[in-house]
């Protein structure tokens, strides 16, 4: 086996990033968590890119980036996420820094955007986010923002996000820290919250951190807990507002699905107002009913398990017919999973073997080393599993795995496209849900829709070989003396038909089926 | 117009690494590399993969905070190795970004020193060839980092193949000057454009040609563009240069496999032969072609600009200009497109006539745009580009003044899209004709778009967008003609019917006046 010298063929440094799950041995030796390797093409975007989509969901903020013109252009509006009234978060604001103001510094004219900006949206929040000049040239943001904030009388909070200053998942951090300035403590309770106590005094409250509205995921997943009779007070930050997230701090019970960037907020929410939070997912059947139960169960209320398992029966009756029937069309395919965090990439499994798909290659950008065990534990044997890969690995890890669908982002999009390889968008630019029992039925059409869709038969034959067309063949034999006499048709002769890396290869054969 | 000074609501420019991105791209076998944090080349990717629906391959120098503080040296170093091993690449283009030129890096010096430790020498046929070039996101916009990237580019095949005419003191003074005045321009004055004209004309005026013609566009077109305008060359100029190519780059078929380069691409030992060549012909004239007025400076190398060919006199211009330098005949192919084109601003012009319309985009497209727009009778009530430019309102002007002096155009330049609103608003067209980024103007508006330039991300096909040539126009109208007919289908009462569509104040007093 080519073991030894690497699972795909990349740089020596690259190397320890991507392991296959072997059948003996749980502990992976996969190295993840650094800084992108210069030249490696990084699929990974800086820490203004991590805070930024982590708060670019608050609808009614001013989401003002401090720096020059491209930092703000290609993000305006670069999140599919929904709101449900104002929709300030979806333009695009910044300094534009220019020459002068590298020079002699941007203070003045943040301070004057800031002004000019509330003066006209009247926003409740403005979150001022810092580029990487701005690191370099040392404005100081805390001071300007602190100034705007006591003159306007709103929170101006400086998200600490210089692009150079660590990787996406520090961005993460730097946008949670600027929502933990926006909760506000509750005034009228300092009891201790109890689950028995608070679920006799009042309906019981919960937020839902880290789910961001894409295609209005999170409309789909409220009604579930409204129907057991909880309200939640807040999606951070999915269709959420300045005075919604103040609102945090009263809720009984944080459910957290996007780990990678919410931990760290629902952490410290425990600490700070004693809030527990429970990890969950709201994709698939078997990690709805997961967090639905688990919900129940952290309530301990008898009335609220038999709703719960009301719903998950009504429900999974109600969509299973169309599952089932995408899944007979669907089962046995192979899919690669390549996402920015870890907790999409760990539903995804399981979302898969509900459809009875395998899943071949699983990576994400921003995994900690806890995710990959948890990763490695939930996948077969021979799965390859990446850390920040690069679209040359995972041009040769889906030809090498014989992938049948990958899921992931735009950039990784073409390259599974012309490689033949089905895709599906789980990522900023899909338009439907995902998330839900409906987002389910949605996903699973999806797939069905990648993967047979004729396209995938057409692409097959690269390169027209009118000697091997039946009907041609007739027309050859017409015009057989012309055709034959052109010198392209030689050309045509010579070229094969069935691209190399389409032929099955019974040495190379994945392993996961050992 | 717009109420704001300090703060920039929807931008209308991208920075200037993407367009250095967008030239390299179209150079044989190039990987790009910017140096700079991760973040710059990862969002520009996506940006181009959006718009071009190509997998977008641009390495970066990833750097940490430890480079910001001691330099990126090492991370450049380790970056430019890293892509030679991986993608083995022909040439390798740096782009610097903001970071990058704010920590101060000598990028030249480190490819230098990167070049001796590695043994690579100036071996065109051989060697990796590496240009770098300043491209700092808080200077001017996209369109200018796409124009010094080209210039880039043809500087350093030149100095490859051949010893500079001008000592080279000189010339790096005349190009920081170049540098220094890029901000669209001042461009050539009226006596030097006619000198230009004239020796282009004389046969003699380069001792030794290869008898080529020099392509150098001042903004990316589209792949589609490109293809048609090297139809066009092949057809009458026969022998040609042009750069960039991303006809292929950028507009992949899908093949047997996935190369690790897109193949196409202007091919190296062409550009190197561009200082050869008999003449260069830029297309765009708002924003100065360094590239072409380098070959024209240091390499004697006649140089003339005409308006992209978007629109039939932007077209016929090019075919003169062709036919002036090249002493070719007009293909009769091209005489029957022509008439076709012609046969259908006719059928047309009646659904079109007074139409309101805003234009907004990258100063040469605009520029040409809107002459085509005017040429078909429409009233280009709005005239906007995101770049910063000195000549782009005198140009627009000037094009009013030859075709419809009777119409009083708003023309703006450095605009963002809040601004575009505002003056939107306020010039109530009834059509826009831009980029995708229009669109939430146009759906607050309820008013149709024609998605032109880039990017267009949210329909498919910004590849294949054709505008150029007698072709592109032909194009160009049936999407106007046809977006304006759905509209007024569902919409309004048809064009031809509603007196206030027959704008431009001047026809229409003359109009009234006629009916007293």
């Amino acid at each position: 086996m080519k073991e030894k010298t690497g699972i795909v063929d990349t740089l020596e440094e690259r190397q320890p990033y991507i392991i296959r799950k072997q059948e003996r041995g749980q502990v992976i030796p996969l190295a993840c968590d650094n800084n992108s390797l210069a030249g490696a093409i990084s699929q990974r975007a800086c820490v203004y890119s991590g805070a930024r989509v982590v708060l670019n969901p608050v609808t009614d903020a001013v989401h003002l980036v401090h720096g020059p013109i491209g930092c703000a252009g290609y993000t305006w509006d670069i999140r599919g996420a929904k709101s449900s009234g104002i929709e300030t978060n979806r333009s695009s604001f910044s300094t534009d820094m220019k020459e002068i103001d590298i020079v002699f510094g941007g203070e003045k004219k943040l301070s004057n955007a800031i002004d000019e900006l509330v003066g006209i949206y009247r926003p409740p929040v403005v979150f001022v986010y810092s580029t990487c000049i701005v690191g370099i040239i040392g404005d100081d943001l805390d001071s300007v923002c602190k100034t705007a904030s006591q003159k306007h009388n709103i929170p101006v909070l400086p998200i600490k996000s210089e692009g150079f200053k660590g990787n996406k998942s520090d961005g993460y951090k730097a946008a949670c820290d600027a929502l933990k300035q926006l909760i506000k403590r509750p005034e009228e309770e300092t009891v201790e919250k109890k689950p028995e106590v608070s679920q006799k005094a009042r309906k019981p409250k919960i937020n839902i951190l880290g789910d961001f509205n894409v295609a209005g995921d999170v409309w789909l997943v409220k009604p579930l807990f409204e129907q057991m009779g909880i309200e939640v007070i807040v999606s951070m930050t999915g269709d959420s507002t300045a005075k919604t997230i103040s609102r945090a701090a009263e809720a009984d019970l944080n459910l957290v699905q996007c780990s990678g960037s919410m931990n760290y907020l629902a952490k410290w929410m425990q600490q700070e107002y004693g809030i527990p939070y429970l990890n969950v997912s709201f994709f698939g059947i078997e990690d709805i009913s997961i967090a639905l139960r688990k919900t129940a169960e952290y309530f301990g209320s008898e009335e609220m398990k038999k709703q719960a398992e009301e719903i998950l029966e009504t429900e999974t009756n109600r969509i299973m017919p169309e599952i089932s029937r995408v899944r007979e069309r669907v089962e046995g395919k192979k899919a690669a999973i390549y996402m920015g965090g870890a907790a999409k990439a760990l539903t995804l499994i399981k979302g898969f073997s509900e459809l009875g798909m395998e899943v071949v290659i699983i990576g994400t950008q921003t995994g900690k080393k806890e995710d990959y065990e948890q990763i490695s534990y939930s996948v077969r044997n021979g799965t390859v599993i990446v850390d920040d890969a690069n679209p040359l690995e995972l041009a040769d890890l889906l030809v090498k795995q014989k992938a049948d669908l990958m899921v992931a982002g735009v950039k990784e999009r073409f390259i599974a496209y012309k490689l033949g390889v089905a895709f599906c968008d789980f990522n900023h630019d899909r338009v439907v849900e995902f998330e839900g029992f409906d987002g389910f039925v949605n996903f699973t059409r999806e797939v069905d829709a990648s993967i047979n869709s004729p396209v995938w038969k057409a692409v097959k034959q690269r390169i027209l070989k009118p000697e091997g067309v039946e009907s041609e063949r007739t027309a050859v034999k017409e015009n057989g003396e012309n055709i034959s006499e052109k010198p392209c048709a030689k050309k045509y002769k010579e070229m094969h038909m069935d691209p190399e890396f389409l032929r099955q290869n019974q040495d190379d054969a994945v392993e996961s089926q050992v | 117009m717009t109420k704001r000074n300090y703060a920039t609501v929807n931008p209308c420019v991208m920075c200037q690494p993407m367009g250095s991105a967008l030239a390299f791209k179209g150079i044989e076998n190039t990987m790009v590399l910017f140096h700079g944090s991760q973040g710059c080349s990862t969002y520009m990717r996506l940006h181009l993969a959006h718009h071009f629906r190509e997998p977008v391959d641009i390495a970066s120098s990833s750097l940490s905070e430890k480079g910001a503080i001691y330099g990126g040296r090492e991370n450049l170093k380790k970056g430019l190795k890293n892509v030679i091993n991986r993608y083995n690449p022909k040439v390798i283009g740096v782009a610097t970004t903001c970071l990058a030129e704010t920590i101060g890096d000598d990028v030249s010096a480190i490819i230098r020193e990167f070049k001796e430790e590695e043994g690579i020498g100036d071996d065109p046929e051989k060697d990796i060839i590496i240009i770098s070039v300043s491209t700092p996101s808080y200077g001017e916009s996209h369109v200018s980092g796409y124009i010094k990237a080209l210039d880039a580019v043809v500087r350093k095949f030149a100095e490859n193949s051949e010893k500079p005419k001008i000592p080279e003191d000189i010339e790096i003074m005349d190009y920081m000057e170049n540098m220094e005045i890029m901000g669209y321009t001042e461009i050539i004055e009226k006596e030097k454009v006619a000198e230009t004209l004239q020796e282009a004309k004389s046969p003699d005026i380069k001792e030794t040609t290869n008898g080529k013609l020099n392509l150098l566009p001042t903004e990316s077109l589209s792949p589609a563009d490109v293809r048609e305008l090297k139809e066009i060359l092949e057809a009458t100029a026969g022998d040609y240069i042009f750069l960039p190519d991303i006809s292929e780059t950028f507009d992949a078929p899908l093949g047997n496999e996935l190369p690790k380069i897109a193949p196409g691409g202007t091919r190296l030992s062409e550009i190197a032969d561009m200082p050869n060549s008999r003449a260069s012909l830029g297309l765009g004239i708002v924003s100065k072609n360094l590239a072409l007025a380098y070959l024209e400076e240091s390499h004697g190398v006649p140089g003339h600009s005409v308006p992209i060919p978007i629109g039939l006199s932007n077209t016929d211009s090019f075919f003169t200009e062709l036919v002036n330098t090249i002493g070719c005949p007009i293909p009769e192919e091209y005489q029957k497109e022509r008439g076709r084109l012609l046969d259908a601003m006719v059928d047309v012009h009646k659904y079109l006539y007074g139409v309101k319309v805003a234009v907004y985009g990258d100063p040469d497209t605009v520029f040409s745009l809107t002459a085509f727009m005017l040429e078909l009778g429409m009233n280009p009530v709005l005239v906007a580009t995101g770049s910063k430019s000195r000549d782009f309102g005198k140009r627009i002007k000037q094009i009013f003044e030859e075709i419809r002096p009777e119409l009083e155009p708003v023309v703006l330049d450095g605009i963002d899209f809040d601004s575009l609103n505002d003056a939107v608003s306020e010039c109530n067209p009834e059509i826009l004709i831009g980029n995708s980024n229009g669109r939430y103007i146009a759906k607050a508006r309820d008013i149709p778009l024609v998605r032109v330039g880039l990017p267009i991300h949210d329909r498919v096909g910004a590849q294949r967008i054709l505008t150029v040539g007698y072709r592109g126009a032909l194009e160009l109208l049936d999407r106007i003609t046809n977006t304006i007919l759905e509209a007024t289908d569902t919409f309004t009462a048809p064009v031809q019917v509603e007196p206030a569509a027959y704008a431009g104040q001047g026809a229409e007093k003359e109009f009234m006046e006629g009916a007293q």
